[in-house]
């Protein structure tokens, strides 16, 4: 995300949370602003241009989800990204999801907090024209769907080369293995086991393998960051 | 204590209200049955005394007052008219001829219809009879009375009546002690019932409601209500075992961060040595947390929330996915991983859950099986149904233990050091169940086959 346009509003009625989230937001470099309760959301969320808003689904006046749906209907198009406690198996969460918005599960890492927010917040970017990404010495073809370092082509499967595809979209950024799911398999729960992993290691040993340096970095507890050196 | 209870059961309230609609229906139709007979009978002897009325006036106006005493006397003489009684008196009320032998004093009216007690018994009788006449003042003050004894007529509808009353009383006073028997062994078993459920809220699931043997409806109730109570129990035994396993898996990661953390917390700063300390608790925190999220999406999934997204899935598709996905952790173990079978079977589902159950049969297969052996999945349609199947090659799972493994934190003996947390089988079990579907366990010699039967698809 680029220019001035990193201001947030977070909804959460815990005071420690709610300052946990500022303080985190603000130290990646968001100006943040904080609501209490759902009321305080609207006022503010309608008064305000924000990139993103996260709002807690438990508030102790309005439900999260419906604060969400009165600031749409209130013409607010910020990207929402809906913290909670409530699990994941639910209709409204995919429904979340496919309109754009997002759902985390609470307790959550910052990092996956930080790497959601910025996810949302580049939604309304401006898409990539290039039919050809370069990170370092990685070219990735997005017509002929190959990769290859220093002139070099790299044998993916199709579902790996869509990894890296992601990767490389998200250069610099970090990716959390949920986001890796959803985006790459289309699956929209938090793998229980460290299948990506496993995954992501194969593919890294192809594209790092034998080469000047690494560009696949392993973001702990987390996922990953595709990064050139320097 | 039971009779209060049986009174204030509804089902007598209700044998109550029935017997109050049938009762009066009953005394409704039989009042009717009275009204109409008494009105009968007493229509025939008011004919006949009109008959005889209207033919002495007759002869009056013919033959004047002469004329009617002769005709009096010879009527009185007439046995065919002994039912019959007259009376003819002139002003002053002095009898100039009949069979009564005065004027009755009650009797004031000039003309038209009269009932009144006889001031004397008939010849052979000893009561009073009761007598219903017509009169007529002739225009001279002669004042003539033409009657029957209506007794016999009155005693007749007096015993239709009292019929009517006791059979009407009768039929209450069966109906209503009917209904307390009814209602009293209705009561009864209900009772035993309430006391059993008593019982239970206070001691404990081990009591169980008594069967009479009489195989009736009751038994029925109870039988059905037994059953319910046995799954609850097993269910309850479920529920502790879980959380003693639960509170096993939590404590041992919690009981390792307190123990670092008061250790550090009593040490001196040490930048580094802190920094791994704080990675390792955060690592151990999310294993905790991990089962949590692992736990509560089992329970979302068996209570099925999720049936709206149900819509027509390739299995095969699905399970393409998962076998590439694990392709990378297969090889790394060296298992074989082939998918085979084929290339559509459709089932109606949720895609999420069954690429999720798939993947934790896939990840058992790989980890449980044979180092270097071959996990194999198939799908196919067996007469119609469509069903996956995951086998390995590895020491599979003795048949007794079928039953067990979908147990949540079941883990067999020699798996007790790999990684997982027991949820695996207990997702692929809620998801199954979800879906409708049937899982068979079978022996793979070597090793062990999980088969999904999945129900036909719904188009």
């Amino acid at each position: 995300m680029t220019g001035g346009h990193r201001r947030i509003l977070v909804v959460e009625d815990d005071p420690e949370t709610a300052g946990q989230l500022v303080e985190q937001l603000t130290t990646s470099g968001y100006q943040v602003d904080l609501a209490a309760n759902g009321n305080e959301a609207l006022s503010q969320g309608a008064a305000s241009d924000y990139a993103v808003i996260t709002i807690d689904r438990m508030l102790p006046d309005i439900d999260g989800i419906t604060v969400m749906r009165q600031l749409r209907d209130d013409g607010v198009a910020a990207p929402v990204l809906i913290i909670s406690a409530l699990g994941e198996v639910d209709d409204r969460v995919r429904g979340l999801r496919a309109g754009g918005d997002d759902y985390l599960v609470k307790p959550f890492s910052f990092v996956e907090l930080l790497a959601r927010v910025e996810a949302l917040g580049r939604r309304s970017d401006t898409i990539v024209k290039e039919t050809i990404l370069r990170v370092g010495d990685l070219a990735v073809d997005l017509v002929s769907r190959t990769a290859s370092r220093r002139g070099k082509d790299i044998v993916l499967f199709p579902r790996e080369f869509q990894l890296l595809e992601y990767l490389v979209r998200n250069e610099g950024r970090v990716v959390s293995r949920a986001m890796l799911l959803r985006h790459v398999w289309d699956l929209h729960f938090d793998p229980s086991t460290n299948i990506i992993d496993v995954y992501v290691g194969r593919v890294r040993r192809k594209v790092d393998g034998q080469q000047a340096y690494p560009l696949i970095h392993t973001v702990r507890g987390i996922g990953y960051c595709l990064r050139a050196p320097g | 204590m039971l009779l209060a209870k049986t009174l204030r059961s509804t089902t007598f309230k209700l044998a109550l209200i029935a017997i109050g609609t049938f009762g009066l229906i009953v005394s409704a139709i039989l009042s009717y049955v009275y009204l109409s007979t008494s009105s009968y009978v007493r229509s025939r002897s008011d004919r006949a005394i009109m008959t005889e009325y209207l033919s002495l006036q007759g002869a009056y106006q013919q033959s004047g007052r002469e004329g009617l005493i002769a005709l009096l006397r010879q009527r009185i003489a007439d046995t065919s008219f002994a039912d019959n009684i007259y009376l003819l008196v002139d002003p002053s009320l002095v009898a100039l001829a009949g069979n009564l032998s005065e004027w009755p004093s009650t009797v004031t009216a000039a003309r038209g219809w009269t009932e009144f007690r006889a001031p004397e018994p008939l010849p052979g009788a000893t009561t009073l009879p009761l007598l219903r006449a017509m009169l007529e003042t002739f225009p001279n003050g002669d004042r003539l009375l033409v009657g029957r004894d209506i007794t016999d007529l009155d005693s007749f509808a007096d015993h239709i009546k009292t019929a009517v009353i006791s059979l009407a009383a009768l039929i209450f006073v069966l109906a209503g002690m009917a209904s307390i028997l009814v209602t009293r062994r209705t009561v009864g078993r209900i009772e035993a019932i309430n006391a059993t459920s008593r019982a239970i809220m206070l001691s404990g699931l081990d009591k169980r409601i008594p069967l009479r043997g009489t195989n009736d409806e009751w038994d029925r109730v109870a039988e059905n209500l037994n059953l319910m109570l046995d799954r609850i129990e097993t269910l309850m035994g479920e529920v502790k075992q879980v959380s003693d396993n639960v509170a096993h898996d939590l404590r041992t990661p919690l009981t390792r961060m307190r123990g670092r953390l008061e250790k550090a917390y009593h040490g001196p700063r040490v930048g580094e040595q802190d920094q791994a300390l704080i990675g390792d608790t955060i690592a151990d925190l999310d294993a905790v947390l991990r089962i949590f999220s692992s736990l509560s999406r089992i329970a979302q999934i068996e209570t099925a929330a999720r049936k709206g997204g149900f819509r027509s899935v390739n299995l095969t598709e699905i399970a393409g996915e998962v076998v590439e996905l694990y392709d990378a952790a297969a090889e790394q173990d060296g298992t074989r991983l082939t998918i085979v079978g084929d290339s559509e079977v459709l089932v109606t589902g949720d895609r999420d859950l069954i690429f999720d159950a798939i993947a934790n049969l896939v990840d058992n297969a790989i980890k449980h099986g044979r180092a270097g052996g071959q996990v194999v999945v198939a799908n196919e349609n067996i007469d119609g149904k469509p069903v996956i199947s995951i086998a390995d090659d590895g020491p599979g799972i003795p048949a007794h233990q079928y039953e067990h493994v979908f147990k949540r934190f079941y883990r067999l003996e020699h798996s007790r050091y790999t990684p997982g947390n027991g949820l695996g089988l207990s997702l692929v079990s809620a998801v199954a169940r979800l879906h409708g579907a049937r899982i068979e366990l079978l022996d793979n010699s070597p090793g062990l086959k999980l088969r999904l039967w999945f129900s036909e698809p719904t188009s």
